[in-house]
C-alpha cells in the first residue's frame, strides 16, 4: 500500500508538469473543427459532440407506483437494510410506499473544469432531502492510459454498481447489491486510478482508496461514548477491479469482470431502549464476478437486441461481538453471498421485455445478530436460509427521453422467526422522463 | 535495471510510433472510407458501426474502447449524430489525444454549412439536434470540402505525407466533379421523393430532386397510421418514390408505396466497412436512380 500511496500524488503531479500538452491544447483549440462552442453557427467549424451549455446538464424524474399484491415481506433473513440500525421504527428511507412514489430526480451536471479536469455532479433529491449521489474530477492528460478519478463516486466493482438507478433495466436494484453494501451500493467518498493497457481487446484495471463507510462492508462508528471503537483515520477501504472484453464483432459484446475490496475497520453499534450498548468491531472483505453479454440485431430501436448479465458477490466481516460496552467479546466472522441473473430482449421496435432471477445468502452465517444456541450459549453466529426473488417486467420507451415500466415481482425470502411471512407479489410501474442534454449511455 | 528496461521500452514505443501509420478510428464507414481515401497507406483505419445499423442509436461497447485507446485522431461524422454513444466510448478509452476539441478529434459535420441549423430545441417535435442535419456524408460535395480538411489534420499527426494527402483530397474532389453531372442528368426529370426520416435530404438538396414528405411524423419516431393517412391523402395523384434507409422498418413506407402506387427502396446510407471512393460513388449512384425510380 506505501508505494501506491507515492504513486498516487506522483501520477495526479505529472497531470500538472505538462506545460508541452497544455500548450498544444490551446493551439488545438484554434483548429477548424476541434472548437467547442456553445452555439454551433453554420460552418463556423464548431464541434458539436462538445458542451452547448456549459455546464451540461440533465434531469431525470422517476416515478414509481408501487403495490403489494399480497403478503408483506421485511428484510431477508441475515440481513438488514443499509441505513438505519435505531431501534423503534424501521424507517429504510429507499422503500417504496404503497401508492405513488416520487422516487428521485436525478440532477446531473457535466463540464471541463480546466484544461486538467472534467467534472461530473449528480445530486439526488426526493421530497425530503438532496443528497450527493456522485461529484468527482476526472484527469485529462494523464499518459499512457491512466486516469484518476477524485471525489464522491459509484466505485466500479462489479457491473451495476457504477450505475444509476435510470439505467437499470428492472426498477429495483438488485438484493446483492442493496443487502451487501448499502442503499446505493458502494458509493463513497475517494481516489480512483485505473490503466487501460493499449491491446486489441478491451482490458481495464483499477484501483481506490476509499473512505470507508458503507454500511454493509465498511460500517464506520468512530470513537464514541459506550463503545469500545477506535478513531480510525481514512482511507478505509481499498479495493480493486478488473475488466475484459473480447472483441466479438459488431453484432456481439461481452464483458467479464473481477472485484476485490478489504476493509480495515468494520465499527456496528445500536444503543437499545435499555441503554445496553452492542458493538461489532473488525474488518471485512469482499470479492465478486460480473459478466455482460449483449447481442445488438441492428434492427430500429432495440428490436431484437439481447442483454444477458450476472453477478455474484461473497462479503465475510471478522467481527468482535460486545453484548455491552464492558463485556467480554466473541470473534466470529460473517460470511454472505448472493448473485443475480438477468435478461432482457427487445420484442418489437422500442418494446423490451425482461426477467430476473436472485439469491441471496447462498451462505448466510450472520455474526452480526450475537445469538445464542438453544441452550443459550453464545455461538457467535446464526445461519439462516437462502432469499430468492424473480421479477419479470415490460418495458416502452417512446423515445430516448422517456420511458414506462410495468413489473412483478416475487420473493420468497427465507425468514428469522415464524412471526414472519417471506413470500409475496408486487407491482410497480415506472415513469421516468430526461430532460435536458441527450445522455450518452456507458457499457 | 530496472531504468534501462524503462528507457528501453520508451524507446521502442516511440520509434514504434513514430514510423507506424497514422491510427485512424471513424465512426461510420463513409468516413472509414474517405480517412482511407485521404490518407491512403499513410493512415490505418479502424470503424466502429457497420453500414447495416443506425449511427444514431448504437451503444457504447468495450471494443470501441480498445480501438480508441489506441488511436491518434478519430474521425466522427459530429453534429450529434454519434452524441448517444461516442462521448461515453472516448471517456471509456483513457486516452486524452482524442477528446473533444484536442487534435486528435475531427468532426465532418463541424466542416461545412448545415442544414436544419438553429431550429426550435422543443423535443415535443421529435429528437431534434438545433445543430444542424448530421447526414453530411449524403453529400459528395460537402464530403469533398471535408476530405481536404482532414487532409490538412492528418499533415499534423505525419507532416512528411502533406503532399499526399492534399493530392489525394483533391483527386477526391476531381472525382465528385466528374460525377456530378452524371448523377444531375439521371435525377433531371424526378418528380420527387418520400424519405423515411431526414438522412438524404443534403443528397436531394444537392441534385435538385423536391422532398415531398417523411413517413415519420416527427424525427426518430416511427411512423403512426394517421400520419401515414394524411401523408397519402396529400401525394394522392402525384408521382415519386418512397426510399427507407435498410435499418428502417419496412411496414411505414410500404404502406405509402402501394397506396400510392409508387416504387418502395430500401438502400444502405453508408458503403460497406472498408469501401473505396468508388464503393462509396457506386451507393450515392444506388440513391440517384432510386429518387430517378429506374433502381
Amino acid at each position: 500500500m506505501p508505494s501506491l500511496k507515492r504513486a498516487l500524488p506522483a501520477a495526479v503531479l505529472m497531470s500538472f508538469s505538462m506545460p508541452v500538452m497544455a500548450q498544444d491544447m490551446f493551439r488545438d483549440s484554434q483548429l477548424p473543427g476541434a472548437r467547442l462552442a456553445p452555439l454551433p453557427l453554420g460552418g463556423t467549424h464548431q464541434v458539436t459532440s462538445g458542451s452547448a451549455f456549459n455546464p451540461d446538464i440533465s434531469i431525470i424524474v422517476d416515478t414509481v407506483y408501487f403495490n403489494e399484491i399480497s403478503g408483506h415481506v421485511d428484510d431477508p433473513a441475515g440481513f438488514e437494510a443499509g441505513h438505519d440500525h435505531g431501534h423503534g421504527g424501521h424507517d429504510h428511507g429507499h422503500d417504496l410506499d404503497e401508492g405513488f412514489n416520487l422516487r428521485e430526480i436525478e440532477l446531473a451536471f457535466s463540464a471541463s473544469v480546466d484544461n486538467y479536469f472534467d467534472a461530473f455532479v449528480m445530486l439526488a433529491l426526493d421530497e425530503h432531502d438532496i443528497e450527493v449521489e456522485e461529484a468527482y474530477a476526472t484527469t485529462r492528460n494523464l499518459p499512457a492510459g491512466l486516469q484518476i478519478k477524485a471525489g464522491k463516486f459509484l466505485s466500479d466493482i462489479g457491473y451495476i454498481n457504477s450505475q444509476h438507478p435510470h439505467d437499470w433495466a428492472f426498477v429495483d436494484r438488485p438484493l446483492v447489491n442493496e443487502f451487501l453494501f448499502g442503499d446505493h451500493g458502494l458509493q463513497e467518498t475517494g481516489v480512483q486510478l485505473t490503466w487501460m493497457p493499449n491491446t486489441p481487446f478491451y482490458s481495464r484495471f483499477g484501483i481506490e482508496l476509499l473512505q470507508g463507510e458503507t454500511e454493509g462492508i465498511a460500517a464506520y462508528e468512530g470513537r464514541e461514548d459506550g463503545f469500545p471503537f477506535k478513531d480510525e483515520s481514512g482511507p478505509r477501504l481499498v479495493t480493486g477491479f478488473a475488466k475484459f472484453a473480447p472483441d466479438l464483432g459488431f453484432d456481439h459484446a461481452a464483458q467479464f469482470g473481477l472485484s476485490y475490496g478489504y476493509a480495515r475497520a468494520f465499527q456496528r453499534g445500536e444503543t437499545h431502549s435499555s441503554g445496553r450498548q452492542e458493538s461489532w468491531d473488525g474488518d471485512s472483505w469482499f470479492a465478486g464476478v460480473d459478466a455482460v453479454y449483449k447481442y445488438d440485431a441492428g434492427r430500429s430501436h432495440g428490436a431484437g437486441d439481447w442483454v444477458l448479465q450476472g453477478e455474484y458477490f461473497y462479503r465475510a466481516i471478522d467481527a468482535d461481538y460486545r453484548e455491552s460496552a464492558g463485556a467480554t467479546p466473541t470473534s466470529a466472522t460473517t460470511r454472505q453471498d448472493g448473485l443475480y441473473l438477468q435478461a432482457t430482449h427487445g420484442i418489437a421496435p422500442r418494446w423490451q421485455v425482461g426477467a430476473r432471477a436472485e439469491a441471496l445468502g447462498l451462505t448466510n452465517d450472520n455474526a452480526l445478530g450475537g445469538f445464542r444456541d438453544a441452550q443459550g450459549q453464545r455461538i457467535g453466529f446464526d445461519s439462516f436460509g437462502t432469499s430468492y426473488r424473480y421479477a419479470g417486467n415490460v418495458t416502452f420507451r417512446p423515445t430516448e427521453f422517456s420511458m414506462l415500466r410495468a413489473q412483478v415481482n416475487r420473493a420468497d425470502f427465507a425468514t428469522e422467526d415464524d412471526d414472519h411471512d417471506g413470500d409475496g407479489w408486487s407491482f410497480m410501474l415506472q415513469f421516468q422522463m430526461a430532460l435536458g442534454v441527450h445522455g450518452a449511455h456507458e457499457f | 535495471m530496472m531504468y534501462k528496461w524503462l528507457i528501453g521500452l520508451v524507446l521502442l514505443v516511440s520509434t514504434a510510433t513514430a514510423q507506424a501509420a497514422v491510427n485512424v478510428v471513424a465512426t461510420t464507414p463513409a468516413m472509414g472510407m474517405l480517412a482511407e481515401t485521404v490518407g491512403g497507406d499513410a493512415v490505418s483505419v479502424r470503424v466502429l458501426a457497420p453500414a447495416d445499423r443506425d449511427a444514431h442509436y448504437l451503444q457504447a461497447r468495450p471494443s470501441m474502447m480498445a480501438a480508441l485507446r489506441g488511436a491518434d485522431l478519430v474521425v466522427s461524422v459530429g453534429a450529434e449524430l454519434e452524441v448517444g454513444w461516442l462521448p461515453a466510448a472516448i471517456r471509456g478509452a483513457n486516452n486524452p489525444g482524442v477528446f473533444p476539441g484536442r487534435s486528435g478529434y475531427f468532426e465532418a459535420a463541424a466542416q461545412v454549412d448545415l442544414i436544419g441549423v438553429g431550429g426550435p430545441a422543443d423535443r415535443a417535435l421529435g429528437d431534434v439536434h438545433p445543430a444542424g442535419n448530421p447526414h453530411v456524408n449524403m453529400d459528395p460535395v460537402r464530403m469533398a470540402q471535408v476530405a481536404h480538411a482532414l487532409a490538412e489534420r492528418l499533415i499534423r499527426f505525419d507532416s512528411a505525407n502533406a503532399e499526399l494527402f492534399r493530392a489525394n483530397a483533391e483527386a477526391f474532389e476531381r472525382k465528385v466533379e466528374e460525377h456530378l453531372p452524371v448523377w444531375r442528368e439521371r435525377v433531371a426529370d424526378a418528380p420527387g421523393v418520400v424519405f423515411f426520416h431526414e438522412d438524404a435530404d443534403y443528397l436531394a438538396k444537392r441534385l435538385d430532386v423536391p422532398v415531398l414528405g417523411y413517413v415519420e411524423p416527427l424525427p426518430g419516431i416511427p411512423p403512426t397510421a394517421r400520419h401515414l393517412r394524411d401523408l397519402v391523402r396529400d401525394l394522392e395523384g402525384r408521382d415519386g418514390v418512397v426510399i427507407r434507409a435498410t435499418f428502417h422498418q419496412e411496414r411505414g413506407p410500404r404502406f405509402v408505396g402501394e397506396q400510392l402506387d409508387w416504387p418502395v427502396y430500401a438502400l444502405p446510407l453508408d458503403p460497406e466497412v472498408g469501401a473505396t471512393a468508388d464503393d462509396y460513388f457506386d451507393l450515392i449512384g444506388q440513391w440517384v436512380d432510386a429518387m430517378a425510380g429506374k433502381l
